[in-house]
């Protein structure tokens, strides 16, 4: 195992026992396997994104990595504390929002929820009072800490949520899927103090069906479909990966000339020409990555063509979620 | 990880849980109010049908003629056991509802100690509103509520609330197992409270079904408590001999509950984990 790493995977299974009804007593005993030799290792000071539909084991994978669930097969670390032989040292280390706003006393108020996970999370009564109020502060939850949970909403409890994971200032956060039920500002902020967060030294794995979410947020991410980790690395890499066509807007005066001049290119596969708001545009279809944009540019400048602007199509990791499962991430989450 | 970290832990979560009820009174009222009626109950149905020598037919049985405060004593042992059955089981199962349960599971502090701390609410909840609810009932039945050897009577409650509650831990395992509170909790708890003779001396049981109830420590703390107040005789004949028993289920049970609620643990996360309901 890599010790210095904050979560060391190795081939990690689970399978669940269940018990499909079959009418009114009878009932037959089935397998599911959730995790199918999962290996990953997630380095220190990164958000590391899971991505992956319903039921594709995400949720699995983070329960055994903070010790609720016992694997049926592999071996897990997290912060160097091996999940099941050192299951407090493990606890202590992690902030976890797992169970969103499931996860809190709903008759407690705010603040005193985030103290008596303080207790839990062993800080004397001081600290515990301190570390509630800097949360709290943090999170901007003044004006409600002091009311019953129950009175919150939707989204105040999540925020209220993220802050519990925060109460034992953890090196590792273990944050799953934190934006459900957040509106869209709401989120955006999360997103930021996560971010800020991981700026301070905090390890971030982060749990998400949005694609744009793990896409602006992640370091890198793992796709994991039906127990079985698909695809691992930056962002970059993964669209790296699809080694799909290029395409690319020029805005501006192009003439039929310069046109003609990219079509000569072996590396072009097509050109067409657009108007938008009264603006013309030729887009440009390469083969590749853009390593020949520049090449592109001179030869229509050297047309004397006038460019205003130039932008790209570049692959999202819903093209790589596609690649790599062949169903798209919105489809599979909603019949789910 | 010290033992004064871990206790702080327990004792927050005992005031917590106390916080959590402050804010349902009404639950508090309950608590006193039901022993009064529980009692109430035959205590009428003895004034309406007793015939003339009906305390002597009582004393006789049972030996004390203060029927009155030997069935406020079975109330009052019953809301103690009927507490302890659903704030300890229910209470795992509600937690497991709420989605609660799992945050309890992220938390260095060992489960045992948050169990503890729970304990130690019900305990005080419960010994509170019990010991109001019989000076109460007595007031209200004009009766003297401290007759006889009360430290003696609330020590055989102190030492029988320890393998009462292991017990509940017991079977909280089985009901995260299974996962059917209610019924279980019911069928449970009605059963303990049969044998344990709230309102009838477990004498006049047949031999077999004696044994059985001997084999619940309610039991002997409810005879305890009878004794000390109202003299109706220890099982062994000395107070002490009675209380060494209950010390001996005090020594064993909650390593018998620990020990059952372990192993269920480790089976349910070894499957579906704590949070599957």
């Amino acid at each position: 195992m890599n010790s210095s790493a904050p979560i060391q995977v190795n081939n990690l299974c689970k399978i669940y026992l269940t018990r499909q009804r079959k009418g009114l007593f009878k009932s037959q005993k089935t397998t599911v396997e959730a995790l199918k030799d999962v290996t990953l290792q997630v380095t220190a000071g990164e958000i590391f994104g899971l991505l992956g539909p319903n039921g594709a084991g995400k949720t699995t994978l983070i329960k055994i990595l903070t010790t609720l669930l016992l694997p049926t097969s592999g071996e897990a670390w997290v912060n160097g504390f091996h999940v099941q032989r050192e299951e407090n040292k493990v606890r202590a280390s992690v902030g976890c929002m797992l169970m969103g706003e499931r996860g809190l006393y709903w008759k407690l108020t705010g603040r005193e929820n985030l103290e008596y996970f303080g207790a839990l999370y062993h800080l004397n009564p001081s600290q515990r009072k301190q570390r509630a109020k800097d949360i709290i502060d943090l999170l901007n939850l003044d004006e409600l800490a002091d009311r019953s949970v129950e009175t919150y909403s939707s989204g105040q409890k999540m925020k209220l949520a993220f802050g519990k994971a925060l109460v034992n200032d953890a090196p590792l956060l273990v944050l799953d899927e934190p934006t459900n039920t957040l509106d869209v500002p709401s989120a955006s902020e999360l997103r930021v103090i996560v971010r800020n967060l991981n700026k301070e030294g905090k390890t971030v794995v982060y749990t998400t069906h949005i694609m744009n979410e793990a896409e602006t947020l992640c370091d890198r991410v793992a796709i994991i479909d039906r127990g079985q980790l698909l695809a691992l690395g930056t962002v970059n890499e993964l669209k790296a990966s699809l080694r799909q066509d290029q395409v690319t807007h020029f805005e501006g005066a192009i003439s039929s000339k310069a046109e003609n001049a990219l079509r000569q290119l072996p590396e072009v596969l097509q050109t067409s020409r657009s108007t938008q708001e009264g603006k013309a545009i030729l887009t440009v279809v390469t083969a590749g990555d853009k390593g020949n944009l520049p090449q592109l540019i001179e030869i229509l400048t050297r047309q004397g063509c006038v460019l205003q602007k130039i932008t790209s199509e570049e692959p999202t990791l819903e093209d790589v979620f596609i690649a790599k499962t062949g169903r798209t991430l919105a489809q599979d989450t909603s019949v789910k | 990880m010290t033992l004064r970290a871990n206790l702080s832990a327990m004792l927050a979560s005992t005031r917590m849980r106390l916080l959590f009820v402050s804010r349902y009174p009404g639950q508090l009222a309950m608590d006193i109010i039901v022993p009064i009626v529980l009692a109430a109950l035959p205590i009428l149905l003895g004034r309406a049908g007793g015939a003339a020598n009906a305390e002597a037919v009582f004393e006789a049985n049972t030996g004390t003629s203060n029927y009155v405060a030997y069935l406020l004593i079975g109330s009052s042992a019953l809301n103690l056991v009927t507490n302890a059955f659903w704030h300890m089981a229910y209470w795992l199962r509600r937690e497991q509802e709420l989605g609660t349960l799992e945050t309890l599971y992220q938390v260095p502090t060992p489960r045992i100690w948050v169990a503890a701390g729970t304990a130690l609410y019900s305990a005080v909840r419960s010994v509170s509103t019990t010991l109001i609810a019989f000076w109460l009932g007595c007031q209200i039945m004009h009766v003297n509520p401290f007759q006889g050897e009360v430290a003696l009577a609330l020590l055989f409650i102190l030492i029988g609330l320890v393998p009462l509650y292991s017990l509940t831990l017991l079977f909280g395992a089985v009901v995260l197992k299974i996962k059917e509170a209610n019924a279980l909790v019911g069928l449970m708890q009605w059963g303990v409270i049969f044998l344990m003779g709230v309102y009838y001396p477990i004498t006049i049981f047949p031999p077999l079904v004696k044994v059985l109830a001997l084999l619940f420590p309610p039991t002997w703390m409810t005879n305890g408590v009878r004794a000390a107040l109202l003299g109706v005789g220890f099982f062994f004949g000395t107070w002490y001999k009675d209380l060494a028993v209950l010390w001996a289920f005090m020594l064993v049970t909650p390593w018998l509950g620990w020990w059952v609620f372990s192993r269920v643990e480790a089976s349910v996360r070894r499957n579906e984990g704590m949070g599957q309901f």
